[in-house]
């Protein structure tokens, strides 16, 4: 017997495992061969000639071994083969289905995720409660994009997903390549929870990415196409994506190769793919689009993924990236396109890149429903206005910069808006008086205003059909609440100033990696602290008034220099005007104003006080600096970087330190 | 109750013993050929290696699943879809039954593994028994054994020193049916081949109709079943295991926790078998008296 008794006691080696174990193996049980049908017919020679499977007794005495010692190979060899959990095969059967093995994956063959991965997954801690209050109230259900992409096909295959001057796409046909795609990043090695990062203008190129992406349940990071090498370096390095998807060409830029250059400072990143001219030591769009679409059964995201891994406006050596799931994005959006009042026969322009939330916002609202997406690659005002006018679009979701090139250009005035039916203004807060031009060029159609951010998507919005309030920012989206507190988070009476903090199924959880940024994002009570500033009438309509950073203290008397800024920009000298702090020994800060001159000749710091006096603004809040330049610095939504600004302030300001004021006066 | 004499007509013993097996619920019952096992069943496996003195070998098999359980998912199915227990209950009762009537010896026949065989090797061949009693024929599924009225059965059997006429093997082979034909015909696969989700199915049909070649791969099947091959290798991962928390996943994963439920609760096989290749067959599942519901005089006699 050889239980308890060990291979030397037993006399058996690996060697002997190696020399026998293939006739063991073969005769035993374990594989069994019967030819005809020789036991039923009760043909014995047949039966003699086949008698293949021995006992261990019989293979010993074949082998010239001991019975212990077959039987001990044969044990071994049988645990050494053993496979487990194939039994996970059963739950693919029955119920009406047969087994099918391209949808079951084994175990040991499932995909892992990489410490990266993890660690972004690891970011993604909720209030319990909240899980289950978001989960209850269906505000957070089963979205994934995959599912909406799977929906809108099953709806209506041939609808037009995305058109443009850029090429158009059908949902069956964007399903398909989107596909395709995700194949190919699959034979790449990029695996769920990966961070691919994506630096493409609006093209259809951009969805079919997106979508690879998320079929993958990978998660997608955008850098913006201005973006150049040092912004890309620190996005990339602190997204740790894997593969980087961009263009050949852009403009004057060649971002790939750009990418490239900065591989050896960026570890993680395994490859670089192109859409454009070939480069050598990229792949190719193309090739990866021309994949077989074969996914194993068991790819694929769920709900509570984390799809999108974007980065705030500001691009400083501690970036902040915002992790984004399923649930809160696509359930704000699945909620937010019925209180917009989209359709499936929508077909809706961004003027905002998709590299933005904003732009994306429009994406999943038009997936949400099944609507088209008409593209705009770059803007300007006459390709904004020639879009609009070809492909007739029914919604138009833009910055108000947008609206103030295209009046600027004369082409809101000349432009037939009448296909609109709803714009969306987002970005910056919008001037009253182009608010009210631009609303009076649709005669089918609202203007409403939105405020969100990277860190929450939709938040405030306006609805089709309210009273056009040209100075509110709307109500809450569904599945939030809003409040405004003063800086010590208690909550303010209506009307007046303070932080606007919100919070609801729509809030990313924190900051991936960034414990600094993290600490003053949240109050104790779980509202995030969103920096701006704003007013809540009694029936709760917003209206966004500045930013808690932009706030100026000048000898404690602290003010918010929005109105200011209004004011400036009416000024006929003055085509853009930004209101920020500078240090001052006595009074801790007062305030620089930054012009962009509308004219030939450059308005005086004088002239424009007395022109704020005069329509009623307080000494305190006059500036008492002025800079003339010739362009604002701008983040790719439209918004002026105040930031910028005010390094340029204290750049001088470090200048006139060394150099001595005298000098720098 | 008396016994009755050792003495008794073979004849009229064979009578009353099948008669026995199938008031207790046996579909069918036969009695195998002594010789013929002798001759065929290899070494330490004959029924005389068992019981020496043995006389007969009688084989029993009792019904498979209602029409209805094929169509539950396999993870379901996996639970009721042993019925042996009944033909084992039979056999334990015949053998009783044998000793009480006719005086004579008997057991109910181990349908265990030989502890010194490994997990493969039975006592006794139940399947040996029943197909030369022709109680069933060898399928292209593995060698499970079909019966052309009852389709996919389950076997047991009583060893006695008594004496009994045997019965032969059936006369024709209901596998393949005529739809497998059809269908191998056309792809080189059977619907057993074909489904078995393990793919441990494979052979060949000649030109009449008739299996030319059966293989099947075991221990591909075993792992599908997740036998007691499993236990040791999650004790030898949990030990193996670098730090506690590796040690507690080895043994408490979820899938692992499924063996330490079913251990404990005792519900026969770890996971037990898929049933894949006889829920596609058709005589396992359409043979003209499969479903019990169709078994008229037994629907009569539960009502």
């Amino acid at each position: 017997m050889p239980r308890g008794l060990s291979f030397e006691q037993i006399g058996v080696t690996e060697a002997m495992l190696a020399s026998y174990g293939d006739f063991i193996w073969e005769h035993s049980n374990n594989v069994q061969t019967r030819y005809g049908d020789p036991v039923r017919m009760l043909q014995f020679d047949a039966i003699e000639r086949q008698r293949n499977n021995l006992t261990d007794q019989q293979m010993a005495e074949v082998l010239g071994l001991s019975r212990n010692q077959v039987l001990q190979m044969r044990v071994t060899l049988e645990a050494r083969s053993y496979h487990r959990h194939r039994y996970a095969r059963l739950y693919e059967l029955g119920g009406n289905r047969r087994f099918r093995s391209d949808r079951f994956v084994p175990h040991e063959l499932r995909d892992r995720f990489r410490q990266d991965a993890i660690a972004l997954r690891n970011s993604l801690r909720y209030d319990p409660s909240l899980v289950c209050k978001y989960t209850e109230n269906g505000y957070w259900a089963d979205d994934t994009l995959t599912k909406w992409l799977s929906r809108n096909v099953a709806n209506d295959a041939r609808r037009r997903a995305v058109s443009g001057p850029s090429g158009e796409l059908t949902y069956g046909e964007l399903a398909d390549k989107s596909e395709r795609f995700a194949h190919g990043l699959r034979l790449l090695g990029i695996r769920g929870g990966d961070v691919v990062s994506v630096q493409l203008p609006n093209i259809p190129e951009f969805f079919i990415a997106y979508l690879a992406i998320a079929r993958l349940g990978a998660v997608m990071s955008t850098v913006h196409m201005p973006y150049r090498s040092a912004e890309i370096q620190t996005l990339l390095k602190h997204n740790r994506g894997r593969a980087y998807i961009g263009l050949s060409r852009w403009k004057e830029c060649k971002p790939v190769a750009e990418v490239l250059a900065l591989r050896g400072d960026l570890p993680a990143l395994d490859h670089v793919i192109t859409l454009g001219d070939p480069i050598s030591g990229t792949t190719s769009f193309s090739d990866l689009l021309r994949s077989e679409p074969n996914l194993p059964g068991d790819v694929g995201p769920v709900p509570a993924d984390p799809f999108l891994l974007l980065f705030t406006s500001g691009t400083s050596s501690n970036p902040k990236a915002v992790p984004l799931t399923y649930q809160m994005t696509l359930g704000n959006a699945r909620m937010s396109a019925p209180e917009h009042g989209l359709r499936a026969d929508d077909v809706v322009l961004s003027a905002a890149p998709y590299s933005h939330l904003f732009g994306l916002y429009s994406f999943h609202l038009t997936m949400s429903v099944g609507a088209g997406n008409l593209l705009l690659p770059r803007f300007s005002p006459p390709e904004l206005l020639a879009a609009i006018e070809r492909y007739r679009p029914t919604a138009l979701f833009t910055a108000p910069t947008h609206l103030a090139a295209l009046e600027n250009a004369g082409l809101l005035q000349s432009g037939d808006f009448s296909s609109l039916r709803l714009v969306v203004v987002s970005g910056s807060a919008c001037p009253a008086r182009l608010a009210q031009a631009v609303a009076a060029r649709l005669p089918n159609g609202a203007l409403t205003q939105l405020w969100g951010m990277t860190e929450l998507q939709a938040g405030l919005f306006t609805r089709p059909g309210d009273p056009l309030d040209v100075t509110a920012t709307g109500r809450p989206s569904p599945g939030s609440e809003v409040r405004i507190a003063d800086l010590d988070d208690a909550l303010l009476s209506a009307n007046l100033e303070g932080e606007l903090q919100i919070r609801g199924s729509l809030m990313f959880p924190g900051y991936f990696q960034n414990d600094e940024a993290n600490r003053g994002a949240f109050t104790s009570d779980g509202w995030f602290r969103t920096g701006d500033l704003a007013t809540m009438d009694a029936s709760g309509n917003v209206r966004i008034t500045g930013r808690t950073k932009d706030i100026i203290n000048r000898g404690g008397v602290k003010y918010n220099p929005g109105d200011v800024e209004d004011l400036l920009g009416t000024h006929p000298k003055v085509l853009q005007a930004a209101v920020v702090a500078f240090p001052d020994p006595v009074l801790g800060e007062k305030a620089c104003c930054f012009v962009v001159v509308a004219g030939e000749v450059a308005p005086t710091l004088p002239e424009l006080c007395a022109y704020l006096t005069e329509h009623g603004i307080s000494k305190v809040k006059l500036p008492e600096r002025l800079e003339i330049i010739d362009a604002m610095p701008m983040t790719p939504t439209r918004k002026i970087i105040k930031a910028r600004l005010k390094e340029r302030l204290l750049g001088d300001a470090r200048r006139c330190t060394m150099q001595g004021e005298e000098d720098c006066r | 109750m008396d016994r009755a004499p050792a003495s008794a007509d073979p004849h009229q013993a064979k009578a009353q013993i099948l008669n026995y097996c199938r008031r207790k619920g046996a579909l069918v019952v036969g009695v195998a050929n002594l010789d013929t096992l002798q001759r065929i069943a290899p070494p330490g496996h004959r029924p005389r290696d068992l019981m020496p003195r043995v006389g007969s070998v009688i084989s029993l098999g009792v019904g498979g699943q209602t029409r209805g359980a094929w169509s539950v998912p396999a993870k379901a199915l996996s639970f009721f879809g042993s019925t042996e227990g009944s033909a084992y209950k039979i056999a334990f009762g015949c053998a009783f039954f044998i000793e009480s009537q006719f005086g004579r010896p008997s057991i109910y026949c181990p349908p265990d593994i030989d502890p010194e065989g490994g997990t493969r090797i039975p006592f006794q061949s139940m399947k040996l028994h029943a197909e030369v009693a022709g109680l069933g024929a060898r399928s292209l599924a593995g060698d499970i054994l079909l019966h052309p009225q009852y389709g996919y059965l389950y076997y047991a059997s009583v060893f006695t020193e008594l004496e009994l006429p045997p019965d032969e093997p059936l006369d024709a082979n209901p596998c393949p049916s005529s739809s497998c034909v059809e269908l191998y015909r056309k792809t080189s696969q059977t619907p057993c081949m074909k489904f078995c989700p393990a793919q441990c199915l494979s052979g060949s049909i000649d030109i009449d109709g008739r299996q030319e070649v059966m293989c099947y791969e075991m221990a591909k099947c075993a792992e599908m079943t997740e036998q007691y091959e499993a236990l040791p290798a999650m004790l030898a991962d949990a030990m193996d295991a670098a730090d506690s928390a590796s040690r507690e996943r080895a043994l408490f994963d979820p899938d692992n926790s499924v063996y330490w439920y079913k251990m404990s609760v005792g519900s026969g096989g770890l996971l037990g078998q898929c049933f894949e290749c006889m829920r596609v067959c058709p005589v396992a599942t359409k043979a003209p008296l499969a479903d019990p519901i169709c078994r008229g005089p037994r629907v009569k006699e539960v009502r």
